[in-house]
């Protein structure tokens, strides 16, 4: 029981500690390049851009570390993969082709 | 003379190896046509694809996948693990894939288990083997072998140079019976998107197979999440039914958080079956902005707790006891494709408290099959 408490103690120690960090963090996350391919979409009258940074952040960086490299004549064949597997949509598709082999 | 009745249990077996080889010889032939045919068609394709202007991407085919070495000691006995993981992508224009992993996994250990020189085998397996059209953002259509959607681990974490812990969870095994892949039909994609949330979802039906290398049972399921944009939070389900031998529900939870500030990476799974439900807990956190050496920020450290409830006496590759089991692990980073990963577990259970280490490397490749087109 006392080794269970102390695994849980270990996780909580590393959820808090990047809470920690979150925290006393300023930056968000480098950028990857200077162009920032965008796109439009609407919600509730607002609009909102949004770019392949952002796309990658949310959806590639869930299981591979950032920047990736990959070369450029196969980017647009492994995008197609990762498109299968995570699900993406054919515009988050277009915005990482754009980020990745721009 | 000898009539068919008069044969031996040997002869018929000679016999029917025989004939099994001869089926096998004439499917490579078969195959051997359709490879060349897939590795050529993509190439005239490519040559008639007019190029996208706003990028300089290329679908030319690929082999990328993964090699990796693991050495495990669980419970004092040492197991050694090379393993590589070849990942075939062969593209036909922008919107049809044909894509297969294949696993060759060595397992060597010593011939009295603690004691001895070591032997072992290399085994084979593919992972998937699959067409898929990408029709549109709502609709991607899989047809052939694919990898079971069942939870967060199975769908995503299984390749050896994604996941963070080299061992899978106990309860990994829910919902792959019998291989970990379906062979028929799948469907997936996003269902609704807005900047503030986008929904995925996947439906399959599977075939039963008991073709080498084609194993798959009867089952039919879905998965479906909402990914929240701004906190990067996910929050999913799957179901299946199992529908051979015994039909039984299988069903998984799963939430995967990555904060947008900060390097923290939490996932969590809850699996249920007949035959017993567990859930596991991970964190991961890397040290890539912290103010310290800059060699230091290369390294990754990881928790998990995970604990498994046996129901109705377990088995169907679960534990038939409640088992509990934590694990840290410390992984350092060269490239994002190249790592050390390193990990300490504990497991108790009725039968049996043991150590499990694991010390290795692994490394994520990838290959361009054809070459850059000239400008």
């Amino acid at each position: 029981m006392k080794r269970y408490i102390a695994a849980l103690s270990l996780l909580f120690v590393l959820l808090l500690g990047g809470l920690g960090a979150a925290a006393l963090q300023q930056d968000s996350s480098p950028t990857r390049n200077d162009q920032k391919p965008t796109t439009t979409s609407k919600n509730n009258g607002q609009t909102q851009e949004v770019t392949g940074e952002e796309v990658f952040q949310a959806n590639c960086s869930r299981c591979h570390l950032p920047p990736m490299s990959i070369p450029q004549r196969v980017t647009g064949t492994i995008i197609m993969h990762m498109r299968v597997r995570a699900r993406l949509s054919r515009q988050d598709e277009q915005l990482l082709l754009k980020y990745m082999a721009p | 003379m000898h009539f068919a009745g008069d044969r031996g249990p040997e002869e018929r077996v000679h016999e029917e190896m025989e004939s099994d080889i001869l089926r096998f010889v004439h499917q490579l032939r078969r195959l051997r046509f359709i490879v060349a045919l897939a590795l050529c068609l993509p190439v005239l394709v490519y040559a008639q694809d007019t190029s996208d202007a706003e990028n300089h991407a290329g679908h030319v085919p690929v082999i990328s996948g993964g090699i990796g070495y693991i050495h495990n000691v669980d419970g004092g006995v040492p197991t050694l693990e090379p393993q590589i993981t070849p990942v075939l992508l062969v593209p036909f224009g922008s919107h049809v894939l044909l894509e297969s992993r294949t696993e060759f996994f060595g397992f060597f250990q010593r011939e009295n288990l603690t004691s001895g020189p070591f032997t072992g085998k290399v085994l084979k397996n593919v992972d998937y083997a699959q067409l898929d059209w990408l029709a549109n953002s709502h609709v991607m259509v899989v047809a052939g072998k694919y990898v079971l959607p069942f939870g967060l681990y199975n769908e995503r974490l299984v390749p050896f140079w994604i996941r963070n812990l080299q061992d899978a969870p106990i309860d990994a095994n829910i919902g792959v019976l019998t291989s970990g892949a379906g062979d028929g039909i799948m469907l997936r994609g996003v269902a609704q998107q807005t900047p503030k949330y986008t929904v995925q979802y996947t439906a399959y039906f599977s075939a039963r197979s008991s073709i080498n290398q084609l194993q798959a049972a009867r089952t039919a399921g879905g998965d479906t999440s909402i990914y929240l944009t701004h906190p990067r939070l996910e929050i999913g389900t799957s179901y299946q039914r199992f529908l051979q031998d015994r039909e039984v529900n299988n069903v998984a939870a799963y939430v995967s958080w990555q904060p947008p500030t900060t390097s923290l990476d939490l996932k969590a799974e809850y699996d249920y079956t007949h035959t017993g439900n567990g859930y596991w807990l991970e964190t991961a956190y890397r040290f890539e902005k912290f103010q310290i050496p800059p060699f230091l920020r290369r390294v990754q450290a990881v928790g998990r707790m995970q604990q498994f409830f046996a129901l109705n006496g377990g088995g169907n590759a679960l534990p038939r006891v409640n088992t509990q089991q934590f694990d840290f692990g410390l992984n350092y980073y060269f490239r994002d494709n190249l790592r050390l990963v390193s990990s300490y577990g504990r497991s108790f259970s009725s039968q049996q408290d043991a150590n499990i280490w694991n010390a290795g490397v692994t490394y994520r490749f990838t290959l361009p099959l054809w070459p850059e087109r000239k400008k």
